[in-house]
This record gives structure tokens, sequence and C-alpha cells, in this order.
């Protein structure tokens, strides 16, 4: 996959737990232009293993200069977080891929209803941009932890003046969603990022008023989880992988030197998509991509975040 | 037609049936539709508002039997054109959570549906049932007119008297299948009409 070679341009710590960088090509020519809601991976080298996590551009779309991204400190990390936060200064050189959009906004909207909890307002930062340019009816519905946590509140008023409504947990604020949805004008969609209980809740609550399911939008990029390891056969390149408790299938496939696609990383996209010729065990799928049906069928299986409990495991690669 | 072709552009239609998640519920019907709107009171009479459009054929009103049925929000109207104007100031005071439900020809459905795409809903969001004619509204690729009601193969257009090729490709936009000058390269040579679409 073509990558860009950025280097770290300005680093601002935004909350205790949350860093904003910016990015600028190496060769100093401009980025290419993205549209909101877009993301990149960034590929970085951490003690000799390569992580490559998603971000959200966050800046403005019509700015090709430079690239921004935000991202919080994990406390159950891999590692990938805590290396942005700890060894990305100024001056440092990375890695990253073309941007990708899965989480556009709907042209046809008539009213857009964004709402973020906590790092999950970055996709919305460059899609308020959009909207405002496009002169849309849009509200954003900010929930994140105490004021300290509510990352670019300030910069957000300034964007979307009274269009913005935040919620501090610490202050007892809470978004009631059975009521925000209850009410709104036919050709609303809604939008929703942050962590997986809020994104269930927006969808449940959308579904269950009759929201037909082109009107909801959900994100969320999953990490790959920390699980037990175990072994892969693949088929194609016949050779055998182990794949380390701390390490995605994906990555491990990598490391073994057998080129395998990819877009998010993150279990959303499906790009990755591989077919299980066989296996002898549980396939444990964590994806937000493939069906119910895909995943009880056992056929295909998303090695950027899905992990199996088997002896036995043969991927179509 | 060559059997097992088939175009992915050609809408597919179904039966009615409520959508047990809405909040309120708009059927809209012409003619024969109107057994399809009391197939629906059939099922069930649902919990939430409804409001029911209907205008009637000479040759299938089911006004009678509705009022019967329909427990609140019956309109019967006369045309097709006031059961548009109609929808226009419903749709005004109606939230998400509304299904559309629309049963009558392709013409009168895809009317329909272009007055709710003004209120933003899409295609994925109303529920279609073809019945009483398989009539199609053809779009003239050359003039840009279209026809409505055609019954054969061919059809003459109605904007500039071109004779048409009727296809199965259809534009969800313009809620017409499109037409082709079936003569353009030999001129008056047309190969036998037939009603196809009654």
């Amino acid at each position: 996959m073509s990558m860009i070679d950025i280097k770290v341009a300005a680093v601002e710590q935004v909350t205790p737990l949350v860093k904003h960088f910016t990015f600028v090509k190496r060769d100093g020519s401009p980025f290419p232009a993205f549209s909101g809601g877009s993301h990149v991976v960034v590929s970085m080298n951490v003690g000799g293993r390569v992580h490559r996590n998603p971000y959200s551009l966050m800046g403005s779309p019509a700015d090709t200069g430079a690239y921004h991204i935000s991202v919080r400190k994990q406390e159950q990390s891999r590692g990938g977080s805590v290396f942005m936060h700890e060894n990305v200064e100024v001056g440092t050189s990375l890695q990253i891929t073309y941007p990708v959009n899965l989480f556009s906004l709907a042209k046809k909207a008539h009213k857009h209803i964004l709402i973020a909890g906590g790092i999950g307002i970055t996709p919305f930062m460059s899609q308020l941009i959009d909207l405002n340019r496009l002169n849309a009816n849009f509200e954003l519905h900010y929930a994140f932890r105490s004021p300290e946590h509510g990352a670019f509140a300030d910069q957000l008023k300034a964007i979307c003046s009274s269009k913005l409504h935040c919620y501090a947990d610490s202050k007892g604020e809470r978004l009631d969603l059975l009521a925000l949805l209850s009410k709104q004008p036919l050709g609303t969609h809604v939008y929703v990022c942050g962590p997986n209980p809020m994104v269930v809740a927006v969808i449940e609550t959308a579904r269950n008023l009759g929201w037909p399911e082109n009107h909801i939008h959900s994100e969320q990029f999953l990490s790959p989880g920390i699980g037990e390891p175990f072994k892969i056969q693949l088929a194609k390149s016949n050779i055998e992988v182990h794949v380390p408790a701390e390490m995605s299938m994906l990555e491990a496939i990598e490391a073994a030197g057998v080129e395998a696609d990819y877009l998010c990383r993150g279990g959303v996209c499906g790009r990755c998509e591989v077919n299980v010729l066989e296996s002898d065990g549980a396939l444990l799928h964590h994806d937000h991509f493939l069906t119910d049906a895909e995943k009880a069928a056992g056929k295909k299986i998303m090695p950027c975040v899905s992990r199996a409990r088997c002896d036995r495991l043969v991927l179509d690669l | 037609m060559e059997r097992g072709y088939w175009i992915r552009s050609k809408p597919v239609y179904t039966s009615l049936l409520w959508h047990e998640k809405a909040t309120s519920h708009l059927v809209v019907a012409q003619g024969q539709g109107g057994m399809a709107v009391l197939k629906l009171f059939q099922l069930m009479h649902p919990k939430q508002a409804i409001t029911v459009l209907y205008t009637p054929y000479a040759e299938a009103d089911y006004s009678k039997t509705l009022v019967k049925v329909v427990p609140e929000g019956l309109h019967i109207l006369e045309t097709e054109q006031e059961v548009l104007a109609k929808l226009e100031i419903v749709l005004q005071g109606m939230c998400m959570g509304m299904r559309l439900y629309i049963a009558g020809s392709e013409d009168f459905m895809w009317s329909v549906a272009k007055v709710a795409n003004k209120f933003g809903i899409e295609d994925a969001g109303m529920m279609k049932e073809l019945t009483g004619t398989l009539a199609r509204p053809i779009y003239c690729v050359h003039c840009k007119a279209t026809t409505h009601g055609v019954t054969t193969n061919i059809g003459e257009c109605s904007g500039c008297g071109r004779m048409l090729f009727v296809r199965d490709h259809f534009s969800r936009k313009l809620g017409a299948y499109m037409g082709l000058m079936i003569d353009a390269e030999s001129p008056g040579e047309l190969p036998e009409i037939e009603e196809i679409y009654p």
C-alpha cells in the first residue's frame, strides 16, 4: 500500500489525555484533499514492531498544507497511543496512508444531528467545516467526562455557536436521546462516534423510533484486542504464522512477510476480509463489518481485529 | 427477452406491511391500490397515528369499504393531483419515525415518491406495492419528456413524437424507465408493437 511520508510540525496537549498532532509532508508538497469524516492510518515503529492505528482527520478539508489528528492515550492500549503520546514530538517522521472516508455526510439530508462522546469528536471536526460551508442545518451534541476532558470545546463553540450542546458527566448533565430523536423533522440523519455503549444507545433509540437504517450513521474504530496466542495456516503462501497474544492476526501476517489488503484496521471497512478455508474451533469475531449471519457461518474473518480459539485455522492467503 | 436477464435498476415492489417500530403511518393509494390498503388493515389496526390518502378509479373504487375500515385520518380525494397536493400539506407536519406506504400504478407511486423526496424521505424509507396495471412511465432520453401509462414494448413520446423502445433501465430520480428511439438508424422501420405492460 502506498504511504505518505510525513513529519510532525506541532504537538499540543489538549486535555490531560488527548494530544493534537499537526502533520506536514516531508517533501513540503500539499496533501491530497479529503472530505469531512475521513481518516488516515498512522504507521509507527514501536520497539521494532510496526503498529498501524486509524485516526480521523480533524482539520479543515480545504487545508491541504497540513493534516491534523488527535490521539487519546488509552489505558488498555497495546502501545500505539502511548507511543504517540510519549515518543512522537515535533520533527518525528512517520508514515500515513492516503485518507479514506467511511463516515461521510449524507448529501441528501435536510438536517444532520451529530452525537460525539469524548475523543469521538474528531471525525466531526472536519465534517463541521463542510456543514458550515454548505450552510446545512445541523446540531452537535458533545458528551464528555468533565469540562477538563471536553477537548476542543472552545474551538467548537466558535464554529457552531448555538448549534453546539455540551454535556459534562461530572456536572450531572445528560444527553436525553429519546427526547432528542423523537421530534426531528423528516429528512434528518443522525451520526454517532464515541464509546461503544453510546453508539449502541443511539442506534437502538433511532431504530425504536422508526428511523430508517440509512438515516443512522456510526463510526467506531476498534483496537485489536489482546487475546490468547494461536496459530494460522496461510494456504496460498503455504506457511504457518504464530499470532502472539498482543498482536493482531493482520499484524502477524504482515510480520511474516505476506502482503494482505487493509484500509481502516479497525473492523469497520471490510477491506481485509479473508476467507476461512478450515477451522476446528471458535472464530472470535470483533468487527462491525460482517453481519451476524456471516459471523455465525464462520466462512469469513476480519484479521485486523478478530481472533480465534482453535488448533487449526486455514486462511485463503 | 433473454431468460435470466434483469437490470438492477428495475424496482422491486413488495406487499405492504406495517413497520412495527414506526411512530406514525402514512398510506397513499390509488384505484386498485385500495385493496392493498384493506389488506394492511386486515393484518392489524396499528396503535400509532394513521393517515390514509386515497383516490378511487371508476373501475376500482374501494372508498366505501375504506370508510368503514380505516379508524382515523382517511382522506378520499378525486384526482391524483389532489392526492399530491394533500400529501405536501400532510408531510409538513410529520417527524422522523413516520413510515410511508404507497400502492398503485408505477406512474402514481413514483409521483408520490417525488413529493416525498422533497421532504428528505429517501427511496429506502418508502414501501411500495404495485397494483392495477403494469403500465410504465417512460422518460425520452432525446427530448427529456416523460410519457405516462405506456403499455406497449414501443411507445410514442408525448414530447417529440419519436417512437421509443421501452427499456427496463429505471431512474429513481426521474421515476421512469428509459425510452430510446427505436428507428434512429432506419427511419420508419418499426418492429411489431405489442402490449406487454397491460
